[in-house]
């Protein structure tokens, strides 16, 4: 009994302490002079981010900047929409552009940009991502990034292959590549959202079709399973698996088995983003130029060009205790001096938003040659999701069930309509 | 004969079952934590071809300016406190819940079940402890975890107080001991079975929690253990060899734990099982 006394007392005793020390600590944080850039966990976001931070903070003695990292993808999304509603946003975010941007509510969340000094600079494709009823919300950050075919240049010259314009080209090159004892074209169903490139980067292809097609996509009027060129990329998920194009693991291999096949040279072909270079140069850096990078193509060789994924956009919450710092930072990041800070950091994936600023000299000669695309008129268009604010949640789960055969193609299409249907309706969009 | 053969049989399944099951997640841990980027990328089971060991160390410990650190330090606290907290609140409500009839007992039950049944909203609870002053504090989070296990702990022990002999109490108490005494000195002694449990399933509950903290305890200085593992670990790109790193790091404290109250834990375990 007495034993058990003294050994309660201590525990009460110990316990006491510690929860005052840190009430103490904890309160401490926010306010002063230190502003809080938050940025999500992408390790070269994040390489780019500190970067930066150090070259404003040097840049001027007024504001000291800090950042803090959040995850990506819907745990992400979760966050910002939480930190927002309860008034608890650092004074500068970055977060997607396009419709999820759409989604955090920006005429009542977040702070009107458009009498900024840096909004004239903007490329043209880029502010519409982060606008609402003209008004400007963000300013991108860093570059940009697109979608297509990441392909073996050493296959394709022992091979004597070129890259091709058309569907049909690409087919006969991944066969070819196939008669050579490699994998034709490489999926990874394993990470699941890599299953979604076929259909997502082929959206150059349809809005060329159709330049109308992202309006009518939004009011209802067409979809997936009743455009032509629309349905044409669900119909290239189903061949290249049917035909027997791909790796036999390709249900469970992951993006860095991918990556390793493709750099290696086991497969020849692999359609993601082209920011997967950062991702090549981190695991093979000794294949990086043996890499290349196309558009993927679609039917007519004339229109071929590239779909494009604009960058994140930085912005400041209504909420800011220091708009004027946060300001200050923005025009920063949209400067010469900070996007270079930032590319020393980590490289971009893509040219930048900026009509006045290029790319830097040392990229990997696939990132440089986007700007091909780039410079050429009507060769690039934005991805659907940055046009429209209509993506369904389970499209990588329909694909994959197309991709492994459990549905077909038209069955496939239409179950992604479906998908899209309740989102729309939850964003009460007309004519849905 | 037969049934020696069937036990062997029996045994050596089991054991092949827990190398699967424990040994080899483990091992692919170890193994990738010392080898290099590139290396650990192919995510096998392969020896590595260069040992890394001290390197990975070194870039864990020091990324995002020494957040690991951090990061150990307050979930030491947060556990510590919150289930010290637990394991006191629930003791005593289980306590009085189980020897006073009264006409509050159905409320509290009821509240108690709800407690394990209501899913938590986020937005609501932030701008309870922004009112109260406590958001992005630890107390604040301590709090928020002691709400969150309290209803299965008062469970636990209100099922275990029926096995605790009423006339303890009674000779207790003609003794001339004072309820708190009583409490204290009789019966969260006789309770130590079921403490020992609420201690293991609720450690390992607030030390692993991961939403909690990624919502009421924003900022970098505020981190724990398990928000390190996005320090490795992003939506398109993941360090593998970093992130096994840090996975073995922190799961040494609990390592060390388990292996200080083994014994405890066990006779806790059994005792608890026999009598209730």
């Amino acid at each position: 009994m007495a034993f058990s006394r003294r050994s309660l007392l201590m525990g009460a005793g110990s316990a006491v302490p510690v929860i005052a020390i840190t009430g103490c600590g904890g309160s401490g944080g926010g306010g002063g002079g230190t502003v809080t850039f938050l940025v999500d966990n992408n390790p070269n976001n994040i390489a780019a981010s500190e970067s930066l931070i150090a070259a404003f903070n040097e840049s001027q003695t007024d504001y000291e900047f800090t950042m803090e990292t959040r995850p990506g993808g819907t745990e992400g999304d979760n966050l910002v929409k939480t930190r927002l509603s309860t008034q608890d946003m650092p004074d500068a975010f970055s977060y997607n552009s396009g419709s999820l941007f759409q989604a955090i509510r920006p005429v009542q969340n977040l702070l009107d940009l458009s009498d900024q000094p840096w909004v004239d600079r903007l490329a043209e494709s880029f502010p519409d991502s982060v606008s609402v009823d003209g008004k400007v919300y963000g300013v991108p950050h860093g570059g940009s990034n697109s979608g297509g075919v990441w392909y073996h240049k050493p296959t394709y010259e022992e091979l004597g292959l070129e890259v091709p314009l058309t569907w049909d080209d690409f087919i006969a090159n991944a066969e070819a590549a196939k008669s050579a004892g490699k994998h034709g074209v490489i999926q990874s169903y394993g990470e699941t959202y890599t299953s979604q490139f076929l259909v997502l980067a082929d959206f150059h292809n349809v809005a060329t079709a159709n330049p109308d097609f992202a309006e009518q996509y939004t009011a209802n009027e067409v979809g997936f399973a009743d455009d032509p060129t629309a349905f044409r990329s669900f119909e290239h998920v189903e061949q290249i698996t049917k035909e027997g194009l791909v790796n036999e693991d390709y249900v469970s291999t992951t993006l860095e088995q991918a990556l390793a096949y493709l750099a290696t040279g086991e497969g020849a072909h692999y359609p993601f983003f082209a920011s997967g270079i950062s991702e090549i140069e981190a695991n093979h850096p000794d294949q990086l130029e043996d890499v290349g990078f196309f558009a993927l193509p679609g039917d007519d060789a004339a229109t071929n060009g590239l779909t494009v994924w604009l960058p994140n956009g930085i912005y400041i919450p209504g909420t800011a205790e220091n708009p004027e710092a946060a300001k200050a930072f923005l025009a920063f990041v949209a400067s010469a001096e900070g996007l270079a800070a930032m590319a020393e950091g980590a490289q971009p994936t893509g040219p930048y938003m900026l009509t006045d600023v290029p790319l830097p000299d040392d990229v990997p000669t696939a990132i440089r040659e986007l700007q091909t695309y780039f410079d050429t008129e009507g060769a690039t268009t934005p991805a659907l999701e940055f046009v429209s604010p209509v993506k369904g949640p389970n499209l990588e789960n329909i694909l994959i069930e197309l991709g492994t055969g459990s549905i077909d193609a038209k069955t496939a299409a239409q179950r992604y309509d479906q998908d899209v249907e309740k989102q729309a309706q939850q964003l009460g969009l007309e004519g849905w | 004969m037969r049934n020696r053969i069937r036990v062997n049989v029996v045994s050596a399944l089991t054991l092949i079952l827990f190398v699967i099951v424990f040994v080899v997640p483990f091992l692919l841990v170890l193994v990738n934590a010392v080898k290099d980027r590139q290396e650990s990328s192919q995510l096998n089971l392969a020896l590595p071809t260069s040992f890394h060991l001290v390197e990975n160390l070194r870039e864990v410990f020091q990324a995002r300016n020494y957040m690991l650190v951090t990061a150990m330090v307050n979930s030491t606290i947060l556990t510590v406190a919150s289930v010290t907290g637990m394991v006191i609140v629930a003791a005593m409500v289980g306590f009085v819940l189980q020897r006073r009839a009264s006409r509050i007992n159905g409320f509290v039950n009821a509240a108690v079940l709800m407690g394990l049944i209501v899913p938590p909203a986020v937005v609501p609870t932030i701008w309870v402890l922004q009112s109260l002053g406590l958001f992005k504090t630890l107390p604040g989070l301590i709090l928020v975890e002691i709400t969150f296990g309290i209803s299965f702990c008062v469970l636990l022990f209100r099922a275990f107080m029926a096995t605790v002999p009423r006339e303890l109490d009674e000779a207790a108490i003609i003794d001339g001991c004072g309820p708190l005494r009583l409490f204290f000195q009789v019966i969260l002694p006789l309770l130590k079975p079921t403490v020992v449990t609420v201690i293991v399933v609720q450690s390992v509950a607030v030390f692993n929690d991961f939403v909690h903290p990624l919502y009421f305890l924003p900022g970098e200085e505020n981190a724990t253990v398990q928000l390190t593992l996005y320090n490795f670990m992003s939506q398109y790109s993941t360090q593998w060899n970093l992130l096994f790193m840090n996975i073995l790091l922190i799961t040494i404290p609990p390592l060390i734990v388990f292996l200080f109250f083994n014994r405890q834990i066990v006779a806790g375990m059994t005792s608890g099982a026999v009598k209730g």
